[in-house]
């Protein structure tokens, strides 16, 4: 089967054209802290993108257990940023409407700083864990563990400005 | 001065397309002609003929002949008319050919209108002509090899055999460069300083090469046949004379241990030291760095030969060529510091490991952990360490490493079966006579291969551990080891820089000295009399290094055996009572051939007439002897004096790539429209802004500009710089109310007919948009006129 040549060529537009110089080395996928959960690989992601392969490159849990460490980008030896293409990846998903756990909590993140400046851990771990329950017990024990110690606080604690910060995140949601 | 006109049929090729007649008597009527023929064959020994018995009656003084290109024939007229007692140089040549009859077979009449303008810029040109005078100069027959590595070796030797006095300058104690240092050698595994050891020697007792070690070039002056080559011999604080080589009584007292740079540092030396068994020559040194000055040497130096008191001493030689051939250096490997060398001791370089595994090494052929001094039992070779890596700007494969790996795993299995040896690569690549063979010897021999750059190497309680994955089965894996050695890449000699600069060498984005053409030109520099050998050019093979050694001592021959070099008499020359110093010129010149003392001056040895320097000039003060400004602005106004057609365009074709281009389009038989009136520089760089206003001023509706291909230039970088002036005279154009578009400057290559009759097809179409030159300045007028009577 031909692959999807339009999502390869957007794929490449926010990644950028490098994408096309990987050698498959696998640099990427063993400087990876996350390697050992992720199926496909780093590499094969790219691989998938470079064949157009969108159904594959999309659907999976690579894209989201992507911790932005960078190693991937400091080490590939052709100048390629693996890490733009997990971004690239994310970005086409959510505008074809695939809402993954990151997405979401992307949104709720941002809409914590438009309101109040900062992040109320507690109100935003719950507001997440209503969509997403999965994990929700463990959560709680570390929730449990960490109150006692001041570690998180049940209060939002606001800053000072407010509506600058919201001023300026309403402006780059309109682009 | 009277001139002959020669319109050659060419067969039919010619005549079967122009009208003959019709050239012939408009050739009469042009100025200073006092004979004008049509000729079957021009070429042909009665068409010479013919030439010689007018030149010899009529008393012509210059002769056109309007036929093929001169591309082809204008040697054999040159030589012609040079029989019958004229300078060469006073002919001149219409290409009707390739560039009319040919390109315009459906269009005869146009075609014959075409052929007429270009036999009066000739006859033009011609009248501008002046006879000129190859110089021959006296070259030196002694040559300057700078590196004593392989390379430099069999460039020395050759040379030397050939009769040429050979200076070898090397700048550490010793010749034979890092292939002295390894162990066996691939693909024959045969001994390295075996077979580089007696041409070592060869070289020491060779009479015709004086050898000069522990040296530095420091000065280079002059140009192609006699550079001046001024430098250093370091102190070595022993006497090279008396020293026996011993090698032990002087060291074995020294009380300092550093760590051996012969053996990258997994050996020791002393502060007075031989570098190998060996050296040559076969001298001690002492390390001024390490040693204390106790003196201990100068005592048991049983010839007296310690001289703690040597100063460094002067050498000037006279040169007639220099052979460039500086070499490499290793990737420095701390720069990867996920693989943990410098930090881990267990982790090695390639470097090392040859020295490891060579009998006279540091552990005299064993193959240990550094750290423990106990045999290696778990090998790891990770390939591609400072080569094919963006991320420390080698982004080139360093050639060698694959193989010298596959060839180190062989050694260390062959003297230990036990050893699990695993290589980590990209790509394998063994292309080489026997190489692939080589490969598949390694794979018999169990040794495992691993599709995988290792990500990094992390060290755990005295143990090594590789992270990869393994790309042909997808695994993540981290595995243990106990020795890694690092493929390390070759970079070209950092030392290095200085000569380049003295030289004027030009670099690649690699880093390498660049050659004059990739393919074509190998071991030859942009600067005349400069050769450039081995590694110095980019990472090879021994038995490359040694080809491109003979190849440059070849070249140095050709230049100088006879002792004088006869001059193109094409060069620049400058009038210094025009110059303002402003120094343009020497930037510009990519031959390094104009100094400004006061004021500027061109060594016309070094000159290759390329002209840029004569379109930079400010106040016009430099000249060219051929091509020059009067015989470029005559052709021009000659195109211009009659609008035949339009658009008319006046194209400058540089005389390597698209002038061959156009001669292309001819010989293919490529048809396109007659506007151009084609005039040949030898560079597009040649062609001064003033030409095109000249061209634009007197009626050419555009101007059209065509170089060799962008990075192809003949001369380097012409045009560029071409497209720089192109580009600032548009602004120009724009100011004054003319399209830029009229000027246009493109490239194709010798082998582009095709891209070159596109161009010109599309220039003629824009041209025609935009009307007859000026329409836009009417129309600007209209609109200023306009907008006059617009306003209240």
């Amino acid at each position: 089967m031909p692959g999807d040549e339009p999502f390869k060529q957007e794929v490449l537009r926010l990644a950028g054209p490098e994408v096309l110089t990987c050698i498959q080395c696998g640099t990427c996928s063993a400087s990876c802290p996350t390697a050992n959960l992720m199926n496909p690989s780093i590499r094969r992601l790219i691989k998938l993108c470079l064949e157009g392969k969108k159904e594959e490159a999309l659907h999976n849990e690579t894209l989201w257990l992507c911790t932005s460490c960078l190693l991937c980008t400091v080490r590939c030896p052709r100048g390629i940023r693996p890490k733009a293409v997990v971004s690239a990846l994310k970005d086409i998903a959510e505008r074809t409407g695939l809402q993954g756990k990151d997405a979401a909590y992307e949104k709720f993140f941002l809409e914590q700083i438009k309101d109040y400046g900062r992040i109320a851990e507690l109100a935003l771990t719950a507001k997440f864990l209503l969509v997403f329950p999965q994990g929700v017990v463990q959560s709680m024990q570390m929730g449990l563990e960490l109150l006692p110690r001041g570690k998180i606080g049940l209060e939002i604690e606001k800053i000072k400005g407010r509506d600058e910060v919201k001023r300026i995140i309403e402006e780059l949601w309109k682009e | 001065m009277p001139i002959g006109v020669y319109v050659c049929h060419c067969g039919l090729n010619i005549a079967g397309v122009l009208n003959m007649e019709e050239l012939k008597s408009f050739a009469e009527k042009l100025p200073d002609v006092a004979v004008a023929r049509d000729l079957q064959f021009s070429c042909s020994d009665v068409g010479q003929e013919q030439i010689q018995n007018d030149i010899a009656q009529l008393k012509l003084d210059r002769v056109v002949v309007a036929a093929c290109s001169p591309r082809l024939h204008e040697p054999t007229f040159r030589r012609a008319i040079a029989k019958a007692g004229l300078n060469p140089y006073m002919l001149e040549m219409a290409n009707i050919r390739e560039q009319c009859s040919w390109v315009h077979m459906e269009q005869p009449a146009m075609a014959t209108e075409k052929a007429k303008d270009l036999i009066a810029m000739a006859v033009a040109k011609a009248t501008l002509l002046r006879p000129l005078e190859p110089e021959s100069i006296p070259v030196s027959k002694n040559v300057l090899v700078v590196g004593g590595g392989v390379a430099g070796i069999a460039a020395a030797l050759d040379l030397g055999d050939c009769g040429l006095h050979v200076f070898l300058v090397e700048r550490r104690p010793t010749i034979g460069g890092y292939m002295a240092l390894l162990t066996d050698v691939f693909p024959t595994n045969d001994c390295s300083i075996c077979v580089l050891g007696p041409k070592m020697s060869e070289v020491y007792n060779h009479p015709d090469i004086t050898l000069i070690t522990y040296a530095e070039v420091l000065g280079v002056e002059g140009s192609v046949g006699n550079f001046t080559v001024s430098g250093v011999r370091k102190a070595r604080y022993v006497d090279e004379k008396l020293c026996k080589g011993c090698i032990s009584e002087c060291a074995d007292v020294c009380p300092v241990e550093v760590p051996s740079e012969y053996d990258f540092a997994i050996g020791k030396r002393k502060a007075i030291y031989i570098p190998y068994p060996q050296a040559v020559p076969l001298v001690a040194c002492v390390d001024p760095k390490a040693c204390i000055g106790c003196a201990r040497c100068v005592e048991a130096c049983p010839a007296h030969a310690v001289k703690l008191d040597q100063e460094p001493q002067d050498f000037k030689l006279n040169v007639g060529a220099i052979i460039v051939a500086t070499g490499w250096q290793p990737f420095d490997a701390t720069r990867k510091e996920e693989y943990g060398f410098g930090r881990y001791r267990d982790v090695i370089t390639t470097l090392q490991m040859e020295r490891m595994l060579n009998a006279s090494g540091p552990t005299k052929g064993e193959v240990v952990r550094p750290s423990t001094g106990k045999i290696a039992e778990r090998v790891a070779f990770l390939q591609c360490v400072g080569s094919r890596d963006s991320s420390v700007g080698n982004l080139y494969c360093s050639r060698i490493c694959c193989m010298a790996s596959l060839k180190n795993a062989q050694l260390v299995k062959e003297k230990y079966p036990q050893t699990d040896i695993t290589i980590y690569y990209i790509d394998i690549r063994a292309c080489g006579e026997g190489y692939e063979e080589f490969y598949v010897r390694a794979q018999k021999l169990g040794i495992n291969f691993v599709r995988s750059r290792v990500s990094c190497i992390e060290e755990v309680e005295g143990e090594l551990f590789l992270i990869f994955e393994d790309t042909q089965t997808g695994e993540m894996k981290r595995v243990k080891h106990d020795l890694a050695v690092l493929s390390v890449g070759l970079e070209p000699d950092s030392k290095a820089d200085v000569l380049g600069n003295l030289l004027g060498l030009s670099r690649r984005p690699d880093g390498f000295f660049e050659i004059a053409h990739p393919k074509m030109r190998p071991v030859e520099a942009h600067i005349d009399g400069v050769f450039i050998a081995g590694c110095a050019s980019g990472p090879k093979e021994i038995p490359i290094s040694i080809a491109q050694g003979s190849a440059a001592a070849a070249k140095a021959v050709k230049l100088l055996h006879k002792g004088v070099l006869e001059l193109e008499p094409t060069s620049a020359y400058v009038d210094p009572e025009k110059c303002i110093k402003c120094k343009l010129c020497v930037d510009i010149c990519p031959k390094k051939a104009i100094a400004v003392k006061s004021p500027a001056y061109v060594d016309e040895a070094a000159c290759k007439g390329c002209g840029s320097c004569a379109a930079a000039c400010p106040v016009d003060a430099i000249n060219m002897r051929f091509f020059s400004d009067e015989q470029i602005m005559a052709q021009v106004r000659a195109a211009t004096e009659v609008k035949r057609e339009f658009p008319l365009i006046v194209a400058f074709l540089c005389n390597w790539c698209s002038y061959g281009a156009a001669d292309l389009a001819g010989t293919a038989r490529i048809q396109y429209p007659t506007n151009a009136r084609n005039i040949r520089v030898m560079c597009s760089a040649r062609v001064d802004p003033s030409f095109i206003l000249e061209a634009l001023s007197r009626g050419a509706d555009g101007v059209l500009i065509a170089g060799c291909r962008i990075g192809e230039c003949h001369y380097r970088d012409g045009n560029y710089q071409a497209l720089q002036r192109v580009n600032v005279l548009k602004g120009v154009l724009e100011k004054i109310g003319l399209d830029p578009g009229r000027v246009k400057i493109v490239w194709c290559a010798a082998s582009e007919g095709e891209i070159y009759a596109k161009d010109l097809r599309d220039f003629i179409g824009e041209l025609k948009a935009m009307g007859p030159i000026g329409t836009e300045l009417k129309k600007e007028r209209a609109e200023e006129k306009n907008g006059e009577t617009a306003l209240p």
